[in-house]
């Protein structure tokens, strides 16, 4: 082999080393994980409540919680989110000082740890306007949290609709308003629905900001909107606290099932992403 | 200046031979227009009328300002930031940068087709709809949309699959579809930014065919590059050339405006002269 | 397809037509004009030049902005330049039919010759048939009915010589050599008119062909 071909040679077996050691650790955890949890992936997990006895303790109140979140997350993030980024891309005057501002601090907000979004909600919301440690204050705080997300990927869905739609529409009499909502909103539906559901799968894997507010750990009740609750990642958690052997297997199982919902979030987002994806 | 540089007194120095173009009503007046992008002067000091039912073009290097110029007609200008417009734009008469004007009810009346194709990722139907449904116009939706289509000489290809993506649509058609939407709002004047730029040869001539038929109806006013399409179409052609100024500064002016026949047969001003026979670009 | 193109080269193939039209008056006119002894006519016919030379002046106009706007190619650059040389023949053709009539009005009171006359009126029925010929084969893009033009020039030509012939034998009075010198332009203009119409012939079979070709090489 010549130098240059042996030089591409190495190269690529490099670029296949590295997908395989990335993809091998994932491969290890899955199997792990499997291994333990399957056994214990029965009805009675998604049913019960927790209780002492590994053989009826289930994870019920904890996967009610997490799905409330979720629902309560989306009917927050999205319309807070859309209507910013709406105002950023298609209404602010890009040059003046405080919409530059906004966009900086949107881009900042992306990267602060979660746990200090924990301690805003603990101050603010649980104490300071004596919302308690609710399932609402969780969701609002989670809202926070993948806001910039949602922001961040609903502008590039609204910048990505090409210019000369606006053209258009505008060229035809529609006024601003009915340029956005007619136009660039429809055709921004699929990236702001990928944008949507990958922060929800994000949000649905913090722990941290809950455990801030005070998301307990033993639950056995239902959750409601305005009381204590538990979510999925700390029920895990909890199940692995206890002595019982029985009860890591159970906690594995119930990785499995958070892994489930957010392997489905995330399918769902690629099929939308794929289905109404444009070729402008 | 030159008499016959402005569109008031060109028209009347020539002897009216048979075969000539015979204006009728200015619909546009410009006056010492001016249009400057956050200082930079893109074109200046344009006079000219625009005659009603009849093809005016604007002809010229790139760089000199037409597409700027044409934009001005429909207030498309105000979504650019950093646009300012100096002079009067007169349409029937009425100052249309006058401070009461709504520019959604200009472009109403005034439309305009883009260079590259733009319909919108809807059906076919509801890209024609569009317009009408915005502005909130009476009638049967149905009939405006067949009446659109078969004026822009599309019905026919398409009123099968009427419900099907527009962006199915070759780009010939498509940029009929554009056309069709422009009409389904009963526009009076029709702006076509290089309408035929991006097509092939065939559907160049389509679009072409189809302005001769429109101008029956409405008065056109097209940007174009290719001057020979200005030479088959236009019935009053202004060229416009680009000036640059010591500190390298480029500016628009307008050069000559006349009838086409006589802008390309006996051209006045030497530059007109030399753009057209390909001399200078 | 580029409808306002094919209507108005229509439109200029149409006023050749009419042009064409105008000199075969022009020519009926001139022939009577000589063979009667009429000044009137002679009078009439020049002044009805004016109208075959705006016909004229328009199928010019017509042509430059023709090219000058629709960028004819190929067959359609091929029709537009016949119809420019066929226009200038036609032209030429009304010019000679007024050389006619002014050389009528010339040889006021001087004797006529019957023969002469009688053959004037067939040479002028035969330049009258050959415009004819070479108009309808541009429209019908005939080349055989162009080609056949140059047989009926051979009988025009053969008409003007037995003209020529003729009139050296009556030359012996001064005023009957007069009138024959005369009579001898006017038989040469009818010839020339026929020559004009074999053109046009010619150029029909360019269009045809897209080859320019002499129908006869020799100078006749």
């Amino acid at each position: 082999m010549t130098g240059r071909a042996l030089k591409g040679g190495i190269f690529k077996a490099l670029l296949l080393f590295s997908l395989f050691v990335g993809f091998l650790m994932l491969v290890v955890l899955l199997v792990d994980v499997f291994k333990d949890g399957l056994p214990y992936l029965d009805l009675a997990l998604l049913t019960n409540p927790p209780s002492s006895d590994p053989e009826i303790a289930g994870a019920r109140p904890a996967i009610l919680a997490t799905l409330y979140i979720g629902i309560l997350l989306l009917l927050f993030v999205v319309p807070i989110g859309v209507f910013t980024a709406i105002y950023l891309e298609e209404y602010a005057n890009k040059t003046r000082w405080y919409n530059k501002l906004l966009e900086i601090n949107i881009q900042n907000l992306a990267a602060v740890p979660s746990i200090v979004y924990g301690i805003l909600g603990l101050a603010f919301l649980v104490r300071g306007i004596g919302l308690g440690r609710v399932l609402l204050a969780g969701a609002m705080i989670l809202t926070l949290l993948v806001l910039p997300t949602v922001i961040i990927a609903s502008r590039e869905a609204i910048r990505s609709v090409p210019d000369s739609i606006r053209q258009g529409a505008y060229a035809l009499g529609a006024t601003q308003w009915q340029v956005v909502s007619r136009q660039v909103l429809p055709a921004a539906i699929p990236g702001i629905a990928t944008g949507s559901i990958l922060a929800l799968s994000r949000a649905i894997g913090e722990t941290a900001p809950l455990i801030m507010i005070g998301a307990v750990t033993y639950i056995s009740f239902d959750p409601t909107i305005l009381g204590p609750f538990t979510a999925l990642p700390i029920q895990i958690y909890s199940f692995l606290r206890l002595p019982q052997e029985e009860f890591k297997l159970l906690a594995a199982a119930s990785i499995i099932v958070l892994l489930a919902i957010l392997l489905t979030l995330n399918a769902f987002a690629i099929f939308i992403r794929n289905r109404y994806r444009r070729s402008w | 200046m030159n008499r016959t540089q402005t569109g008031l007194d060109a028209v009347h120095l020539d002897p009216v031979r048979a075969t000539d173009f015979v204006p009728r009503e200015p619909v546009f007046q410009l006056r010492d227009l001016s249009v400057s992008y956050s200082g930079n002067v893109a074109i200046r000091d344009v006079t000219l009328d625009v005659y009603e039912k009849a093809v005016t073009a604007f002809i010229g290097p790139s760089g000199c300002g037409k597409s700027t110029l044409i934009r001005c007609f429909d207030r498309m200008n105000d979504l650019v930031p950093g646009a300012k417009v100096d002079g009067d734009v007169l349409y029937h008469g009425e100052d249309l940068y006058a401070p009461g004007v709504d520019p959604v009810e200009v472009r109403r009346r005034i439309g305009m087709v883009f260079q590259k194709p733009n319909p919108f990722p809807k059906s076919i139907y509801d890209n024609v709809a569009f317009g009408p449904r915005v502005l909130g116009l009476k009638g049967t939706m149905d009939l405006r949309v067949e009446q659109a289509l078969q004026q822009a000489a599309l019905w026919d290809e398409v009123k099968d699959r009427l419900k099907e993506s527009a962006l199915g649509l070759s780009g010939g058609q498509q940029q009929r579809l554009c056309i069709a939407r422009c009409l389904a709002v009963e526009p009076d004047v029709i702006l076509m930014d290089e309408p035929a730029s991006a097509l092939d040869p065939i559907s160049t001539t389509r679009i072409e065919d189809l302005m001769h038929e429109l101008k029956r109806d409405y008065t056109i006013v097209i940007v174009t590059h290719n001057m020979q399409q200005a030479a088959r179409v236009a019935d009053m052609t202004a060229f416009f050339s680009v000036e640059v100024a010591p500190d390298g500064k480029r500016t628009g002016v307008l050069v000559e405006y006349d009838r086409t026949a006589k802008i390309f047969t006996t051209p006045a001003d030497q530059r007109t002269e030399d753009y057209v026979t390909g001399r200078f670009g | 397809m580029r409808i306002s193109f094919q209507e108005e080269l229509d439109e200029l193939e149409g006023s050749l037509h009419m042009e064409g039209e105008l000199v075969l008056r022009s020519l009926r006119g001139a022939v009577e004009a000589v063979c009667g002894q009429d000044l009137e006519l002679a009078d009439e016919v020049i002044a009805f030049d004016d109208d075959v030379d705006a016909q004229y002046f328009q199928v010019e106009q017509g042509i430059e902005l023709l090219l000058a706007r629709q960028t004819p190619v190929a067959s359609d650059l091929r029709l537009v330049l016949a119809i420019l040389k066929d226009n200038l023949h036609l032209e030429r053709m009304g010019d000679l039919c007024v050389t006619i009539a002014k050389l009528t009005k010339l040889t006021k009171g001087l004797p006529p010759d019957e023969t002469l006359l009688e053959g004037f009126r067939e040479m002028g029925e035969r330049a009258e048939q050959m415009i004819r010929v070479a108009l309808r084969s541009l429209e019908q893009r005939d080349r055989v009915a162009a080609e056949s033009l140059l047989e009926l020039d051979e009988l025009i030509d053969r008409a003007n010589r037995r003209i020529v012939n003729r009139l050296l034998e009556i030359g012996h009075e001064v005023e009957q050599r007069e009138w024959g010198l005369r009579m001898i332009l006017v038989s040469r203009c009818l010839e020339r008119i026929g020559d004009h119409a074999v053109d046009i012939g010619e150029q029909t079979a360019y269009l045809v062909t897209g080859e320019f070709r002499e129908f006869t090489d020799a100078s006749h």
